[in-house]
């Protein structure tokens, strides 16, 4: 027998601990790998989507009318470099599909970037051949957002060159959402990163009991003859091999992930930052590296810093989990940025990590002290032993369940403000998109003269385009930016997140201006601020009369009265809101279409969209939800088995209680009370730990993220659901103990040994 | 008529090995009185601990019958042992004291608390454990942990939470099998003094012939019959 197989003999006696770490390296590399592609395919779209328009001047016609196929041709025929531009929204709007000219492009060519003609492949989205977008254009149903054609000019051309009628414009495809793209992008890095800490814990808890079961074997093999050194090195080589065989099926599994969750992650991000998710190369090389050094770091740390983090862990290992929780708190509270608010919550979960096994074994000693009854002393501090010596996967399962509390309480506040605002949103019955080519006008003056509507019914005009606001002399900040006429009652039940005494009424009289939450706080504007509105080259001065909740995008957004848009004004989008009361359906399809003087008209029902965005919603969140059942599953597996493993160790002692003269069931019983008191406690540490992330999550990460907050709610009843997990865990473990003890009698152990006999 | 406190006839018990099935104990019959001490002699793997376990019912065997402080134990009859785990547990609880080798404490507890914990157990009063260790010398240990004193003392204290149960009957496993020799006879002294004091029946497994001759009765495992005294 050579050394490696003397050495592998352990896992040959204890084959459940070899599929364990076997596992636990599968599993993270699955779940980690899994989050980093789609991670980097959405940086990639996001960056793809921005350095295609940076900097880029657009031609539009003076008059605000919408560009056609005549407009670039008289612009080429006058020697001016620019391309057509056609975005179409696909079928189903998940997505965009850009349609350019690469014959028209090639004289951007001399500028190089990203419309030099060698750079533009047309090898699929978004990038398509505009002859292909045209057609996927002409297939669209009239409700879908219409096709926008825009005139991409060449850096040469200049205002003075183009024709009259014309003039330059910034090109961008929508109001600049700033970092927060990036911002988002980090949010979900970091949940990537804690369930790789997360399982790296795991991972490194398993191995570690396991080395310390083999230290019997290591000193024999000294006592042979073999250095000590040589042992380390056919461990690492052991270590490495395992992570190969597990890490490559892992990325693989990854990537399976990554498809499976990639259709309503594309939907968010197309949600979000109107950057739809564009198929990027999976990589295998640095993923592999990467958690195979992880692998390694957390199992062989101890080799690194040999003796080093013991030292902390006897002495003042309160006063310096205190000191990372109040440091991380603090900083949690004050710090400026996304990045400086996960390294808070990274010191953070560090103090409770530090904190969690020490104070359950503290308040298990001071029980333990209380205690008159033996036996309730012996059980107290064998808890008090367990959680020392379950310590990693104790912090592990408490960081887990922290986290799926927090994630769950903000989904679920999500879901319930989502649900509450999108209702008010959509409080009419039906929508109606004016059609393409026809104007508003005709059909709102059609419904104002309908008594039906006035006395039963209600509805108003939204006029969608684009504007810029300005605070003080502040340069202009885009803003997507909406006209309301008449201002229906179908409005004025929003919850607004601020507002003056009656800021419908002043939006009504055109005296005021509402803003979404996003811009409110990039622009730190509050109600009875003036802002500064230019709308089609006209300038509003107007006060904010409220801030309104807007969950999604986190673009700008303004909303004001309809009445105030000048004529030349040229709306992006219209629609109408329209509650028909006693008016029959068939009659105000007849009036509108009469109207548009057009033979068939889309009507939407607003419980068709509301239920179509509810599911967009529910896929959104699969992401995480996922990340976080899967984090739990693995921290409870390995609890399972470490707490299997522990009392393996502690084996004897249960016997001893039998040859003592309890029964079987009451020995069982020691145990579950044991198991379950353990668990039970990690489970009522996480509750602080998981709120607080809740509170970071709602008031910290979110506004900083996404632009927009949720109001902080804690649901108690998913506490107790967490609580009753914990506890099955625990019974699990106490289940699997009793199966072992039935099995045969095992050896006792010395009380001095190092296995087992700790006290 | 004097009835034993521990009779044993005709106990058999086999162990599987693979396929085979290998018979350590075969057709064996025993039997003691208050009071009196039996040595349990042969080699390793003679079936010495595996008989031990059989008189206090942490293993059951094939055939047989034991009669243990007036509670009858018959193997015969197929699916009785489910039955009898109960009364089994009762009598180790309260009127049969173990001691093994080594481990007979549990090492979260100080002396004193182990002393305790089986003084509970046997629902005997815990003002008289702390006089337990006293009186075998290791009092002002008694706040110590199993894993801060020397193997002797643990023994010592192993022996004080079995005199502490007022035990019927002490069942003995090679308990100074660990211990150097000075100790081993310190605490085999102090074993047998408490045991004549106590009048309490003991059965003591060991292969050290000096030992078994200080027990009144030697059952030597490879020869199955009991020698000495006439019972």
């Amino acid at each position: 027998m050579n050394l490696f197989a003397a050495l592998f003999s352990h896992y040959r006696r204890h084959p459940l601990q070899l599929a364990a770490l076997a596992l636990m390296i599968l599993v993270a590399t699955t779940l980690w790998s899994g989050v980093r592609q789609l991670t980097e395919q959405a940086r990639t779209s996001l960056s793809q989507s921005e350095q295609v328009i940076a900097g880029r001047q657009q031609v539009v016609r003076v008059d605000g009318a919408r560009l056609t196929v005549s407009d670039f041709v008289t612009l080429r025929r006058v020697g001016l470099c620019v391309m057509p531009w056609l975005e179409v929204p696909r079928q189903g709007n998940v997505g965009l599909v850009i349609g350019v000219d690469p014959l028209a492009a090639a004289c951007f060519g001399g500028e190089g970037g990203t419309f030099g003609n060698s750079q533009i492949r047309l090898e699929g989205e978004p990038f398509v051949d505009v002859s292909e977008a045209a057609r996927l254009a002409e297939e669209l149903p009239d409700a879908e957002p219409p096709p926008s054609l825009a005139l991409i000019a060449a850096g040469n051309v200049t205002a003075d060159a183009l024709p009259a009628g014309y003039r330059l414009a910034d090109f961008s495809r929508g109001p600049d959402t700033g970092e927060l793209g990036e911002s988002f992008l980090l949010n979900l890095d970091a949940l990537g990163i804690l369930a790789l800490l997360i399982t790296a814990l795991l991972l490194r808890s398993v191995y570690r009991l396991g080395i310390v079961q083999r230290r019997d074997s290591f000193a024999l093999l000294h006592r042979f003859g073999v250095p000590p050194a040589q042992v380390d090195r056919r461990l690492v080589v052991e270590l490495l091999v395992l992570s190969v065989l597990c890490v490559l099926p892992g990325l693989w599994l990854g990537s399976l992930l990554a498809g499976l969750l990639g259709q309503g992650f594309g939907r968010s991000l197309e949600g979000l930052f109107d950057a739809p998710l564009y198929e990027a190369p999976g990589q295998w090389l640095a993923p592999a590296f990467t958690m195979m050094a992880v692998v390694l770091l957390a199992c062989l740390a101890d080799f690194l810093m040999p003796g080093g983090h013991r030292v902390v862990a006897r002495r003042g290992k309160g006063k310096l989990a205190g000191g990372f929780l109040l440091v991380g708190l603090v900083l949690a509270l004050l710090s400026p940025s996304l990045l400086w608010v996960f390294v808070a919550v990274a010191i953070v979960f560090t103090g409770a990590g530090l904190l969690t096994p020490a104070l359950i074994n503290r308040l298990a000693e001071r029980a333990a002290g209380a205690s008159a009854d033996p036996l309730s002393r012996w059980r107290y501090r064998e808890l008090a032993v367990m959680a020392r010596q379950l310590a990693l996967p104790v912090v592990a399962l408490q960081f887990t369940l922290a986290m799926v509390l927090a994630i769950q309480a903000l989904v679920t506040t999500f879901e319930d403000t989502f649900d509450r605002w999108l209702g008010q949103r959509l409080e009419a019955e039906l929508y109606v998109a004016v059609p393409e080519g026809r104007s508003g006008e005709a059909a709102a003056r059609w419904l104002a003269s309908q008594p039906e509507l006035q006395t039963s019914g209600a509805w108003h005009r939204v006029i969608r385009g684009r504007g810029s606001v300005s605070v003080s002399g502040s340069p202009p900040t885009p803003v997507d930016l909406f006209g309301l006429s008449p201002v229906s009652s179908l409005v004025t039940n929003w919850d607004l997140l601020a507002a003056d005494d009656d800021p419908w009424a002043t939006l009504t009289r055109g005296e005021a201006v509402l803003v979404n939450e996003q811009l409110a706080r990039r622009l730190e504007l509050g109600v009875g601020d003036r802002i500064a509105v230019e709308v089609a080259g006209e300038q509003l001065n107007l006060p904010i009369a409220g801030v309104y909740a807007d969950y999604g995008r986190p673009a700008g957004e303004i909303l004001i009265s309809g009445t105030l848009l000048p004529e030349q004004f040229q709306p992006v989008f219209e629609s109408f809101s329209i509650t028909p009361g006693a008016l029959p359906l068939a009659e105000l399809i007849r009036g509108l279409e009469a109207a548009w003087q057009v033979s068939d008209i889309t009507v939407r029902d607003n419980e068709e969209i509301r239920s179509l965005a509810t599911g967009v919603f529910d896929q959104t969140f699969l992401l995480t939800r996922a990340m976080t059942v899967l984090t739990l599953a693995l921290a409870a597996l390995a609890l399972l088995i470490m707490g299997w493993v522990f009392f393996t160790g502690r084996n004897w002692y249960f016997r001893l209680l039998a040859a003592w003269g309890l029964s079987r069931r009451e020995v069982a019983a020691q145990l579950t009370r044991l198991s379950v008191g353990l668990t039970g406690s990690v489970a009522l540490l996480a509750l602080p730990l998981g709120i607080w992330l809740t509170w970071v999550l709602v008031h910290r990460i979110n506004p900083l993220a996404f632009g927009w907050s949720l109001p902080m709610a804690v649901y108690p009843g998913f506490w107790v659901e967490l609580i009753g997990l914990s506890l099955l865990i625990g019974l699990g473990i106490a289940l699997l103990m009793g199966r072992q003890l039935r099995a045969g009698a095992a050896l006792p152990v010395s009380a001095s040994s190092l296995t087992g006999g700790e006290r | 008529m004097r009835q034993p406190v521990l009779e044993a006839r005709n106990l058999s018990k086999t162990f599987a090995s693979g396929a085979e099935r290998i018979a350590v104990l075969s057709g064996l019959s025993v039997s003691l009185d208050a009071g009196q001490s039996l040595a349990l002699m042969g080699r390793s793997g003679s079936g010495k601990s595996t008989l031990l376990n059989l008189f206090c019912g942490l293993e059951r065997p094939d055939n047989g019958v034991i009669t243990l402080l007036g509670e009858r134990f018959d193997y015969r009859e197929a699916g009785v042992a489910g039955q009898q785990e109960k009364r089994w547990a009762r009598l180790r609880r309260r009127r049969i004291g173990v001691m093994f080798q080594e481990a007979n404490l549990m090492p979260a507890l100080s002396l004193l608390d182990n002393v305790r914990l089986r003084a509970r157990l046997a629902e005997q009063p815990l003002e008289q454990c702390r006089t337990w260790l006293e009186r075998l010398g290791i009092g002002e240990l008694a706040e110590r942990y199993p894993d801060q004193v020397s193997g002797g003392q643990r023994q010592r204290a192993a022996l004080a939470m079995v005199f502490a149960m007022n035990p019927d009957l002490i069942l003995a496993d090679e308990p100074t099998g660990s211990l150097d020799r000075r100790t081993a006879e310190e605490v085999t002294a102090e074993l047998f003094r408490l045991q004549a004091e106590t009048g309490v029946a003991l059965v003591l497994a060991t292969h050290d012939p000096e030992l078994a001759e200080q027990c009144q009765v030697t059952l030597d495992l490879a020869h199955g019959a009991p020698a000495g005294p006439a019972p």
